[in-house]
Parts: C-alpha cells; structure tokens; sequence
C-alpha cells in the first residue's frame, strides 16, 4: 500500500531531468547541424563550428560579454562585500531601509530596472560623455543587481562568524586594516568567491538590462542572440552556445567539488566539536 | 524608478524624440488601458498565474523527492543537475524550444510516431508555446527554495505525525506543508514576479500571438521610441503585480485565520 508513491516520486524526477534537459540537448545536437538555418536539421557536419571560428561579430559579442563580466563582478564584489560587512557588523537605524532598499532591487521586474537604467543613462549621458559607454553601461546594469546579491551573500556568512576574533586581533594591536586583511578576510572569503562567481555569471546570461542599455558597438553575446531571433537563426549560435555549455559544466563541476569538500570538512569538524559521533547515528 | 513615473505622465512629441514633459498628462495611461493593451496585460495575468502554479505543482513532488528519497551524500549530484539548466544561457534554452517544437522536429515526431497527431505540429508562435516556455524557464526558481525549506524540515517531525495515526495525505497538508509554507512563498514569488515581466520567452516562442506586457514594454522603448506610454504600461506592470501579490497574501492571511480558528473551536468541542 506505501510503496506506490515511492517509484511514482521518482518516475516525476525523471521526467523532471527530461524537460530541463531536453532544449539543451536539443541544442547540442543542431549546434552539428550544417544548414544554413539552425532550426532545420540538413546532414551532420562542423560548418557550424568553423563559421563560428572565422565570424568577427561573434568574437566581438563574445568579448564585449566578458569584459562586462569581470567588470560588474568586481564592482558588485567590491560594493557588496563592503555593504555586507556593515550590515552585519554595525547595524544602526538606516538598517531596515537599506535592507528594504535591497529588497526592492530583488523584487523590481528586471524590465523595469532595465527602463530605469535606459533613462538615467540617457540623461546622465546628455552632459557626461562617460555614460554613452557601452562597456560602463553594462558595468553599471550588471552590477546593480549582483551588488544586493553578493551584499545578502556576505552579510549571512559575516553574521555566522563570532565578531569577538576580531577583537581579539585588536586587544592583540593589529591595527584596522591588518585586522581586516588577516582576519576578516580570509574568514569571509568563501562567500565573496561565491558572491563573485555568482555576479560574472548573472551578468553573462543577462540578457533583459543588456538588450535596453547597450550601445551600437559593444553588443554583449546575449543581444547578439536576441536580435538573431529576430532576424534569422544560425547554427553558429547553437555551436557557440555549446562551447559555453561545456565551459558552464567544467566550472560547475570545480565550485560543486571545492563546495562538497569544505561542506563535508565543515560537517565533520563541527559533528566532532559537538560528540555527535556515536551518538546520535541518524543525523 | 520615479523617472519612469515622471514620464509615464509626458508624451511623444514627434517621430523624432522619444520623450517629452512639457504637458503631463494621464493620456498615455488610458492608452495603456485600451483594449488591445488591455487584453495583452489579461493575457499576460493568465499566462504568469498559470505559469506559477504549473512550475509549484511540477517542483514540489520534485524538490519533496530531492529532499526526502534521495540519500543526503547523492543531493549535489541531483542538485547540480538542477543548476546546469539554470546556468546556462536563458535565450539559448528558449531557442532549444524552437528546435525541439518546430513544426516538422522533434516533439512533431514523436506524436506522429504515437500516432497522436498526424499533420504538422503548431505550437510554435502560439501562447500555448510561451506558457510552456516560462514554467520551463522558471522552473528551478521554484525548486531550489522548496528544496531549502523541505531539506530543513526535521524527518522526526513526519515520523511523529505517522505514529499519531495521520494518513499520507493528512501529514502532508497538515504538517509538511505548512512547515515549508515560507519555502513555498518564497518560490511563488520568485516565479512569479520576474515571470510577469519576461520578454524574451515571449519574444523567442510566441510569435506575433503569444504577446506578454514586458514586450509591449520592449517595443515602445527601443521600437517604438515612446517612453511615455512605455513608461506608463512598466507603471500599469508593477502595479498589477503588487495587487496580486497582495491579493494572494491577504488570502493566505485570512485563510491562515479561519484555519486556526476552527482547530481552536474543534478542540474546545473535544474537550
């Protein structure tokens, strides 16, 4: 009688891997696809692969793509590390508006923000050349939302860290910024990697506030796509996609295996702080 | 954001300027509410209120699955698996839709090979298309917090439940459920909100007749050129989702009351 829902849940997870997976297997196998349209299969071949090679504008995208990626990641790391620390650590009153301030940037439709940022850099634009910048647009459309992420990020890891082995440091006289480098730091480390991480890969698969502020010039990777949707479809898109694909797996697969060793080291010190070994033997 | 405000209440004052607010104006809001823009913000309503309820009804037994069958050492295998969907590029797994729904592909193939459907297939540039590409493309959105707030959920807790005589069923409105509602919420609006304002499924799968509000949006600002009514229809947008939202939220509060007052009155009966 019990054992129905069991094969029932798992057969649900199957068909669950099947549906997130199928476009992008989909993709995979017409990234071979040696037509002239990506959507209509026309024989097997690498045409793809080596128009991909030679195309200019793609390499361009593709440039533009990354150098908004590192850019906006090290602005949202700088900016949500530094907020994080002072959410955490100096809570005053402006306390609940910065975080409902944070939260509104979470919660704003990515279109709306995109129109916002489309209007205040024509504007600021009109008498500062700086924002008629391709690359500074995205920087600061990037980083906008990947600042309350990494901000969040930081203030949870700086919040489960005691406040008192900075004082120590400080009773021991190492001044502030010492402080900060060889305490602070390397404390909360883990979570600014991953606040970085998670910023250069938001911003390349953005594709909403990129299609509204970029400028004719410096089109990042995803606009190309876009406006490809609109004109026609190549199977160079889904080649490159594939290359991005296999890229996206390898670093998954590194952050998955460094974060499975420390989670394990981290559950093992603490299970051994606490006795829990031999004890309680279901957790 | 109160720009967008500001010049949903300007207008467009010729064919070469974009923006002007010399003379404001409600005119571009009773643009945005005539019919045609009308319908697109209804449709768009539909398709987000759908889309969020599909991707709970397909996440949940999933991340309930995740969270309770598979062994804890096995969960960043399943995990990861989760994510390489979500990391990858938001446009170019809608363009796999296109391949997979085109009308002599794949999916065309397989119910022809069924013997379902015989002619070509016609899903693509319908809204049927666009509702399947959202839950597709917000489906792990509701999923990871569900996850988070099954996996924290004590197993003793349903044990417990069991052992005092409740059914499957029983344990799982009265004890799950409500245990992992703040997961739950969270999901629903992590879905929904950026659902409602997605432009690019639209764009990529629903053709000329799976229109959404965020690509009427799109096409005044960098078709059209009119950031007065593009303005006005992001303005119409954010308040229609905060009424939702609110909507709901009043009726889970009220529900949550109505709910506790007849458990208070059943045990008052019982003693």
């Amino acid at each position: 009688m019990r054992d129905w829902v069991r094969p029932l849940l798992g057969m649900w997870a199957i068909a669950v891997f099947l549906f997130l997976f199928a476009p992008i297997v989909a993709i995979v196998v017409f990234s071979f696809n040696s037509g002239r349209s990506l959507e209509i299969w026309d024989g097997a071949g690498l045409s793809a692969y080596a128009s991909f090679l030679s195309n200019g504008v793609v390499h361009s995208a593709i440039r533009t793509s990354i150098y908004a990626a590192i850019g906006s990641a090290i602005i949202a790391t700088l900016f949500g590390s530094l907020a994080g620390i002072a959410l955490a650590r100096r809570p005053g009153k402006w306390q609940i508006i910065f975080v409902a301030l944070l939260a509104l940037v979470l919660v704003t439709p990515e279109i709306v923000s995109a129109i916002a940022l489309l209007i205040w850099d024509v504007r600021l634009g009109e008498s500062w050349s700086f924002f008629t910048n391709g690359l500074i647009r995205l920087w600061i459309g990037h980083s906008l939302f990947s600042t309350a992420v990494v901000t969040l990020i930081i203030r949870s890891r700086m919040a489960g860290i005691d406040e008192s082995l900075e004082e120590a440091a400080a009773d021991l006289y190492a001044p502030p910024f010492r402080r900060f480098r060889q305490v602070t730091l390397p404390l909360m480390f883990p979570a600014v990697l991953a606040g970085l991480l998670l910023s250069f890969s938001l911003s390349l698969d953005d594709t909403i506030i990129s299609t509204f502020v970029s400028v004719a010039g410096s089109t990042p990777w995803p606009v190309y796509v876009f406006s490809a949707v609109r004109s026609v479809l190549r199977p160079e898109i889904a080649a490159v996609s594939t290359v991005m694909f296999l890229v996206t797996l390898f670093a998954v697969g590194v952050v998955a295996l460094v974060l499975h060793q420390s989670e394990s080291n981290a559950r093992d010190i603490t299970k051994t702080l606490t006795g829990e070994y031999g004890g309680n033997s279901r957790a | 954001m109160l720009w967008i405000l500001f010049y949903s209440f300007g207008y467009k004052p010729d064919l070469y300027h974009s923006i002007a607010t010399d003379r404001l104006s409600l005119g571009q809001y009773k643009l945005a509410a005539s019919s045609t823009f009308f319908q697109t913000f209804m449709g768009t309503l539909r398709i987000s209120l759908t889309g969020t309820a599909l991707c709970f009804l397909i996440g949940f037994p999933f991340a309930y699955w995740l969270s309770v069958r598979v062994p804890p050492s096995r969960r960043p295998i399943f995990l990861a698996l989760i994510l390489i969907p979500f990391w990858t590029n938001f446009l170019v797994r809608t363009i796999g839709w296109r391949i997979l729904l085109a009308p002599s592909g794949i999916f065309a193939g397989v119910l022809h090979f069924l013997g379902l459907h015989s002619t070509a297939l016609e899903v693509l540039d319908t809204r049927g298309a666009v509702q399947l590409g959202v839950v597709y493309n917000y489906l792990p959105l509701m999923i990871l917090p569900l996850y988070v707030a099954l996996d924290r959920l004590d197993p003793g807790l349903r044990e417990a439940s069991k052992d005092l005589g409740a059914g499957r069923v029983r344990t799982l409105f009265k004890v799950t459920i409500p245990l992992v509602s703040p997961g739950i919420i969270a999901g629903l609006l992590l879905v929904f909100i950026p659902l409602s304002g997605d432009f690019i499924t639209a764009t990529v799968l629903g053709g000329a007749k799976g229109n959404m509000a965020g690509r009427m949006i799109y096409d005044q600002f960098l078709v059209a050129q009119n950031w007065a009514l593009g303005s006005a229809m992001a303005v119409v947008l954010i308040l229609l989702i905060a009424a939702v939202v609110l909507f709901f939220g009043l009726i889970a509060i009220v529900g949550r009351h109505i709910i506790r007052y007849r458990r208070r009155v059943e045990l008052a009966i019982a003693v």
